[in-house]
């Protein structure tokens, strides 16, 4: 440090406190210019096909949206921009049971499906499921970019990886019969609970570590008719 | 979409699986031939010769250092820029498990992972300045010139690059499927993050503290008693840009890897906020130290300008520009900025090694070509490293290991 | 290294610090000179006629094959640094309007608390006790910071060598170990170099100065310089304009680093219970968020 003499000492340091006394007032408003923000911009519709991705949880090993209505199938449902539309998919646990998908068979536009029947089928291995459609309505719009590639449902199963878009005009009464929110969160954790019960000790150590689990949880259970235990949990 | 899970299909050899990303070798090998890997190969063919060649021929063959001029780039750049921008390991780390702050989980892992190979590059930098590298396990061992920052600053950053490894551990060995040390390494990430932020904190401003045994050859302008403190502070802002930076050029190289549920651009006006204050206070540390040296005079040189440009342009205008950007929820201005202060951070570093330093001397120290090859190479290594692991292991899906 | 150690811990300020018992053993007359009892050599370039016969007897002592252009006067055209194969020096300062031509010898200081000494990682440079600031090449990793420490730009690196060493003045500690004087000042014919201690050798110098200030400027160059050096310097004309380093701060080296050194134990202690602090502040936060919002189970970390 090159020594100063004390005249010019006396300057610079009344110099630092002017600085620093300077920072200390600028510093308030400057805190409140950075962390403020002006209010997000009301969200444009978009198309269906480019939904923004879901909020959601980590429940165990599954995400949970915030935002969707569940059947108790392990299909979501959630109120779409226009109105009387909604947006109907596999839940990340129904994904996570089934696998990797070869296929999805999904209803052709102008199809009727009601709640709690039938609505698409999923193809894995050799074998094939149904899934319920968790409301009533027609069938509006597929997605699909999900026919093409499947691995979609697994990448964002709330949101780019939408099924249908189904017009359902009684979607405000119906979903009182669906889950959301805590239910949904518990109603997972059981669903968690069930599968532990069969693991094997393989997998069970696996899991408890907190690993990802396999993906086709079902058919790591029971290779040769894994279906019978997904069908089980999708109620179909 | 990337590797089968190997339940389903046949079971491929672990090679072809990890390794080759489950593609047979000759389709790897025919997927190699991309622009950006021909000109690396190139850059790193001749950059290899010129490492040889500094080997067996010595450092004046290959540098432009000279006796009044000891450091150059491969200090200056390498190893005080390269550890700066590596800093976003510990400011990360610190986010996410001291201040509990998980939205910013996503970025942790790849921060890690750029730390710990920027602070690797950067040692392989400092053994091609050194002249006599083999003896590097001397002042480890049992020479210890504890008076000597230089000791310090060694002994820190050998650490911490064994921390950082440590820190990255769990991805590797999510990879390689070893959950048991995988889970015992997690277990470990608490005290990890504490040791990081203590070594970052030592060595960072170490570094800068080296040149505080140069009084009488640093500018009066940029030698200050705080030279610690600035190269510390500045190292918040070089992480936490950094990770703006290497998030985006990710996002945009390996889109099949990352996970769409995460809103990117939230975390990144996150980030721009933080750097926002920190600059802040950097640019009134900076004008203490100004007032500090007692040389205001000299602000009316060239240099002197020089000086009040590196602070206006490099930190003043990177702390608005991030406030406005994360107040207008302006990511791409935000990522622009980001830019620009990385940038900065490296005019302030390499002025004070390069610029500052000698700057009375008649004769100006300007890198040799293969000096500016050679760090060209050890950066275009690191980005390939960077993408052979992101490729491969669980970096950018934030799997919900942590 | 007594002295370096010694200067660390008072200057660090650690808590607790060692106290060292009275001041340094040496005569009463040395007592209060740094590095008193230390040899030391005096330049009086009033004196120095450029015969470069110290050149000579350090390149031949040394073992560096001669000094260049010897008993040629075209090597004063212009003034020299030392190098790795010429460890001293001779450098001629022309005289102005009928004052005689100055001749400066320059080599290693020897600082009292060498600033190399302390910038070194690997103690490959010394302070030994009697002086001499030593190297040892076998512990040396290259790394130049002792280049960038010394105000006097002393050491110079082998660039040339794919395994280069320091070079400098070793101030002969093999000869001085025998009892001889340095190679240079032991064949210097005109006494402008006085080999004795440094407290002696300071008595000395400010008899001459103080004594005939007509004939001295009034510095002793390496009194306090740098924290006071063993070879020092005197002349009728200010050392500075005769090619000795202008404004070098009058304190030890050393000192300057060791308040960045001193706040390395206080880093290591503080922090961790600093961020141990913020870590369970922020989880007591998080788990009274996650109790209000919902009661199942959150992301663990672990």
């Amino acid at each position: 440090m090159i020594p100063h003499d004390i005249l010019t000492l006396y300057g610079a340091k009344g110099l630092e406190y002017v600085i620093a006394i300077a920072f200390l007032v600028l510093f308030v408003p400057f805190w409140r210019y950075a962390m403020g923000t002006r209010p997000a911009p009301e969200p444009a519709f978009v198309r269906a096909a480019q939904a923004a991705p879901a909020h959601s949880d980590l429940v165990e090993w599954f995400r949970v949206a915030r935002d969707v209505f569940y059947h108790p199938g392990h299909a979501w449902a959630r109120a779409a921009e226009a109105a009387g539309a909604v947006l109907v998919g596999a839940d990340d646990f129904a994904q996570k049971l089934v696998g990797p998908l070869r296929t999805i068979e999904l209803p052709a536009p102008g199809t009727a499906v009601r709640q709690g029947e039938p609505a698409w089928r999923l193809h894995a291995g050799d074998k094939a499921l149904d899934m319920l459609s968790p409301v009533d309505g027609v069938v509006t719009a597929v997605n699909r970019e999900v026919l093409d590639n499947p691995d979609l449902l697994r990448d964002d199963p709330y949101g780019a990886g939408w099924l249908l878009q189904v017009q359902s005009p009684r979607f405000a009464a119906q979903r009182k019969g669906l889950l959301s929110g805590r239910m949904a969160h518990r109603w997972i954790e059981d669903a968690t609970n069930a599968l532990r019960l069969r693991m094997s000790p393989d997998l069970g150590l696996a899991m408890q570590d907190g690993g990802v689990p396999v993906d086709g949880i079902a058919q790591a259970l029971a290779p040769e008719d894994w279906d019978r235990v997904a069908r089980e949990f999708l109620l179909s | 979409m990337s590797s089968r899970p190997a339940t389903l299909t046949s079971p491929q050899p672990w090679f072809t699986e990890k390794v080759l990303m489950g593609q047979p070798w000759a389709e790897y090998r025919r997927n190699l031939f991309t622009p950006f890997n021909v000109v690396a190969a190139l850059i790193l063919a001749v950059g290899i010769l010129i490492i040889v060649y500094r080997f067996a021929a010595g450092l004046g063959a290959t540098t432009n250092l000279s006796q009044t001029n000891p450091w150059g780039i491969w200090i200056g750049f390498d190893m005080l820029c390269g550890v700066a921008l590596a800093a976003g390991g510990y400011t990360l780390a610190t986010t996410v498990y001291i201040f509990g702050l998980d939205e910013y989980h996503p970025v942790v892992r790849p921060a890690v992972l750029t730390g710990f190979l920027g602070y690797v590059f950067a040692v392989l930098g400092l053994m091609c300045d050194l002249g006599r590298p083999w003896n590097l396990p001397i002042p480890m061992v049992y020479s210890f010139g504890t008076t000597s920052v230089m000791f310090e600053v060694g002994w820190c950053v050998m650490l911490y690059t064994i921390v950082l490894a440590l820190e990255f551990s769990p991805a590797f060995f999510e990879w390689l499927g070893w959950q048991k040390l995988r889970t015992y390494l997690l277990r470990a990430t608490i005290g990890l993050t504490v040791a990081a932020v203590m070594l970052s904190t030592l060595h960072q401003s170490s570094l800068g503290a080296l040149f505080l045994m140069a009084p009488t050859k640093l500018h009066p302008l940029w030698y200050s008693p705080f030279i610690p403190i600035f190269f510390f502070v500045s190292s918040i802002v070089a992480g936490l840009s950094m990770v703006i930076v290497e998030s985006s050029l990710s996002h945009r190289a390996f889109q099949s890897r990352v996970n769409h549920h995460v809103d990117m651009d939230k975390l990144v006006l996150g980030l721009a906020r933080a750097a926002s204050v920190i600059l802040f206070a950097y640019v009134f540390l900076r004008l203490q130290g100004l007032a500090d040296s007692g040389r205001t005079d000299l602000l009316a040189t060239p240099l002197g300008l020089w000086f009040l440009a590196e602070i206006v342009l490099f930190a003043a205008v990177p702390c608005l520009l991030f406030a406005h950007g994360a107040r207008t929820r302006n990511a791409t201005l935000v990522r622009w900025t980001a830019g620009w202060s990385v940038l900065g951070i490296v005019v302030y570093r390499l002025n004070v090694s390069v610029v500052a330093y000698n700057w009375e001397a008649a004769e100006r120290y300007i890198p040799s070509w293969m000096e500016v090859w050679t760090s060209l190479t050890l950066v275009t290594t690191g980005i390939l490293v960077f993408r052979w692991i992101v490729n491969r292991m669980p970096v950018l899906q934030d799997t919900n290991g942590h | 290294m007594r002295l370096t150690r010694r200067t660390f811990f008072k200057l660090g300020g650690a808590a607790g610090a060692l106290t060292l018992a009275g001041p340094a053993p040496a005569a009463a007359a040395t007592s209060k000179v740094p590095g008193g009892s230390m040899k030391a050599v005096l330049v009086d370039t009033t004196k120095c006629v450029g015969c470069r016969a110290c050149e000579a007897a350090c390149a031949e002592a040394n073992g560096l094959g001669g000094p260049e252009l010897a008993g040629d006067d075209r090597v004063f055209a212009t003034p020299r640094t030392t190098s790795t194969r010429a460890f001293t020096v001779v450098n001629r300062y022309p005289g102005h309007g009928g004052t005689p031509d100055r001749f400066v010898k320059r080599q290693c200081m020897h600082c009292v608390e060498p600033a190399c000494a302390s910038a070194c990682l690997a103690r490959a440079i010394e302070k030994t006790p009697n002086g001499p600031v030593v190297y040892h090449g076998e512990r040396c990793l290259g790394c130049r910071y002792c280049m960038v420490a010394c105000p006097f730009e002393v050491p110079k690196f082998e660039y040339e060598s794919a395994t280069p060493f320091i070079r400098k003045c070793t101030f002969c500690p093999e000869r001085q170990a025998k009892g001889l004087e340095p190679a240079c000042t032991s064949v210097c014919p005109t006494g402008a170099l006085t080999f004795g201690t440094r407290a002696d050798l300071l008595l000395e110098a400010r008899q001459r100065v103080y004594g005939s200030p007509e004939k001295y400027a009034q510095e002793i160059y390496g009194e306090l310089e740098a924290g006071g050096t063993s070879w020092m310097y005197i002349g009728d004309r200010p050392l500075e304009k005769v090619g000795l380093p202008a404004s070098v701060p009058n304190v030890a080296f050393s000192s300057l680093t060791q308040p960045a050194l001193a706040a390395v134990p206080f880093v290591l202690t503080l922090w961790p219970p600093l961020l141990m602090g913020l870590y369970t502040f922020s989880q007591r936060r998080k788990g009274v968020d996650a109790a209000a919002t919902t009661d199942t189970h959150e992301v663990r970390h672990e």
